[in-house]
């Protein structure tokens, strides 16, 4: 490993060790690194001190940090971390769907999608029970609007999704966002926790559709 | 004159196929309005148009009551022209195509043999222009799949009809390539025998377009099985978001187990704590003074200027004067009393009795602050002469937050 070739990625060494997670629409240059593996093991080998490693998704699309060797301050942290996410479940998956019923769009918003609060705003306004869907949605503590305003309720909800990393703001002055492949991430954690919990969730088109094809 | 009436049926054919294409020109609204609904319009068609129109077969009428429709070949026809992926058909049969070929092989084989140039020379042309129908088949419907992957669909707009759709289109692609194999070279070389012409037509100019086509319909083929996939992941995941927002409606105390704990914890819960790479300005490394030098030069200065010295300014003291000598005076007033506890004698004073006594003018809380600090700020030495005791109450059963009413100041024994 040469000095030079670390100094590289110093930016995207910096990025990861803050929380972050890389994907093609985050930092399309630093995926495109991340999927090499050289590199990975370059950075592997930077992190190790660290006592952290490089981490990524089932379809690797997002890359991540992860502890190395899990003592016991990483194993409370993670425990904090897990129930952080597990109460943020809810309000983040009845999101996915009203993005999905507002836009009316039968798959839910993917990576690389562009989702702007002036037609979240519009569709609320002629259709009473999406709004007071949302109305539910952004006074939920996870967004926390304090407001009665179906605009601030708004922008405070693509503001925590923007805190959260799943959504980016290309422009801080222009009011669109692009979905990140952290929304991967969520739906491969709830995919865990229904298999692990063998909860009565199921995934797969009834036979029947099948069966017309 | 066996030479004259061929010559002559062609023309009659020029003739006619010129006047029956104008009408389309000159009905074209009529007929794309049928293309669109379905069944042709009628109003504005005179009787005299609809006969010619039904009588070149652009029209037809499926039965005597019914209204007029395009005909299927124009339908298609305008789909091709218009790349319009709901309608186009895709044409798959080979082998009457191939079928066609060895019968127009076998006519031109036995004009040459005649000696009948001109049959030779139109059954030549008529086997050209088959080959050139089953590759333009081929590519117009390599074309329409590949328009309909690269548009993802586009023309439907439920994830159900994508699905559909891509099936559809996957079966085409099997018959297609079910049809490449109906065409067997060694056949056809066989068929050619030893004629130049035909070899060229039939062997080495076909089986290079049909390699291409052959390819290109693999690639086609395996990019329509990934769109395939990600159309099914996509719907597995609405379906999954649903499910499990339904269940944890319904289960509002549900919590899953703490994976963290686990002796192998999964790869997906395991995210590092977030870490900041801070950095400081530091002077230890020479080279860089310089550098830190100028970006202290840089630094914009403070907005606020220092204001030229005025009658009005010396008037009114800055607000921050003020707050400091409020503080300088609190500080002088703690001192008095702890100067107090000593010249009574060292026995327990009560700040807030001499606060009263003192008839100060300092808030309760401030001045309870200010004593407290003042005893932390003493050196350690005197700080030992003194001994402070908080009269304190817990602020709740529920907590460990304690409020203090009041302290009072003594002198140690023996110091």
């Amino acid at each position: 490993m040469t000095e030079c070739s670390m100094v590289e990625h110093g930016p995207l060494l910096e990025r990861l060790l803050a929380g972050e997670f890389i994907c093609a629409v985050s930092d399309e240059s630093a995926f495109r690194r991340l999927q090499d593996d050289e590199v990975r093991e370059q950075l592997d080998t930077y992190l190790r001190p660290l006592n952290r490693r490089l981490a990524t998704n089932d379809e690797g699309s997002v890359y991540f940090l992860a502890w190395r060797q899990l003592d016991e301050g990483a194993r409370e942290q993670l425990s904090r971390q897990l129930a952080d996410t597990v109460n943020s479940l809810l309000p983040m998956l009845e999101w996915l769907q009203l993005v999905q019923e507002t836009l009316g769009r039968d798959g839910l918003a993917a990576p690389g999608d562009v989702l702007k609060p002036a037609d979240f705003s519009s569709r609320c306004e002629d259709n009473q029970g999406l709004r007071e869907r949302l109305e539910r949605l952004a006074t939920d503590p996870f967004f926390g609007s304090q407001s009665d305003q179906l605009d601030a309720q708004l922008k405070q909800v693509f503001k925590r999704l923007k805190e959260h990393g799943y959504l980016l703001q290309p422009h801080a002055d222009r009011q669109y966002f692009v979905v990140t492949a952290k929304i991967d991430y969520l739906v491969d954690l709830v995919r865990f926790i229904r298999d692990e919990e063998n909860l009565p969730v199921d995934d797969q088109a009834p036979a029947s559709q099948e069966s017309l094809l | 004159m066996s030479d004259r009436d061929p010559h002559a049926l062609e023309s009659r054919l020029i003739g006619t196929g010129v006047e029956r294409l104008a009408l389309l020109g000159k009905h074209a609204e009529a007929l794309m309005a049928g293309y669109a609904r379905d069944e042709v319009p009628l109003e504005g068609l005179s009787t005299t148009a609809l006969n010619r129109l039904l009588a070149a077969r652009i029209l037809w009428r499926p039965d005597e009551q019914g209204g007029v429709k395009l005909a299927p070949k124009v339908r298609e026809l305008i789909a091709e022209m218009l790349a319009d992926e709901t309608r186009r058909h895709v044409n798959a049969d080979v082998a009457e195509t191939l079928e066609l070929m060895r019968t127009l092989v076998q006519s031109y084989r036995e004009a040459r043999d005649a000696g009948e140039y001109w049959r030779q020379e139109q059954q030549l042309l008529r086997l050209r222009q088959e080959v050139d129908d089953l590759n333009g088949r081929f590519a117009d419907a390599i074309d329409s799949l590949w328009r309909r992957l690269n548009s993802d669909f586009g023309f439907v707009s439920r994830l159900g009809d994508k699905i559909r759709e891509n099936a559809r289109a996957q079966k085409q692609i099997v018959r297609l390539l079910d049809g490449l194999e109906l065409i067997d070279f060694h056949e056809l070389i066989e068929l050619v025998g030893s004629d130049g012409a035909l070899r060229k037509l039939l062997v080495s100019g076909l089986q290079h377009q049909l390699t291409q086509h052959y390819t290109s319909l693999r690639e086609v083929q395996r990019r329509m099985v990934e769109l395939m996939a990600r159309f099914r992941q996509q719907q597995s995941r609405s379906r999954l978001v649903a499910g499990m927002a339904g269940f944890l409606r319904e289960h509002p105390g549900f919590v899953p187990g703490n994976y963290a704990r686990r002796s192998e914890v999964p790869a997906l819960v395991n995210r590092a704590a977030p870490l900041v790479a801070a950095g400081a300005a530091a002077l230890d490394h020479h080279p860089d003074t310089r550098a830190l030098t100028e970006l202290l030069h840089q630094l914009p200065r403070p907005v606020h200027r220092p204001e030229p010295v005025t009658a009005a300014g010396a008037a009114a003291p800055q607000e921050d004067t003020l707050v400091a000598a409020r503080q300088q005076a609190l500080k002088e007033d703690v001192e008095r009393f702890y100067l107090a506890v000593v010249d009574r004698g060292g026995e327990g004073l009560s700040a807030l009795a001499y606060l009263q006594e003192g008839e100060l003018a300092w808030g309760e809380e401030i001045w309870l602050f200010q004593v407290i600090a003042e005893f932390q700020g003493l050196p350690r030495g005197e700080q030992r002469a003194f001994r402070l005791r908080q009269q304190e109450s817990q602020a709740s059963p529920f907590n460990h937050l304690r409020l203090i009413h009041d302290v009072s100041l003594a002198l140690r024994a023996g110091a």
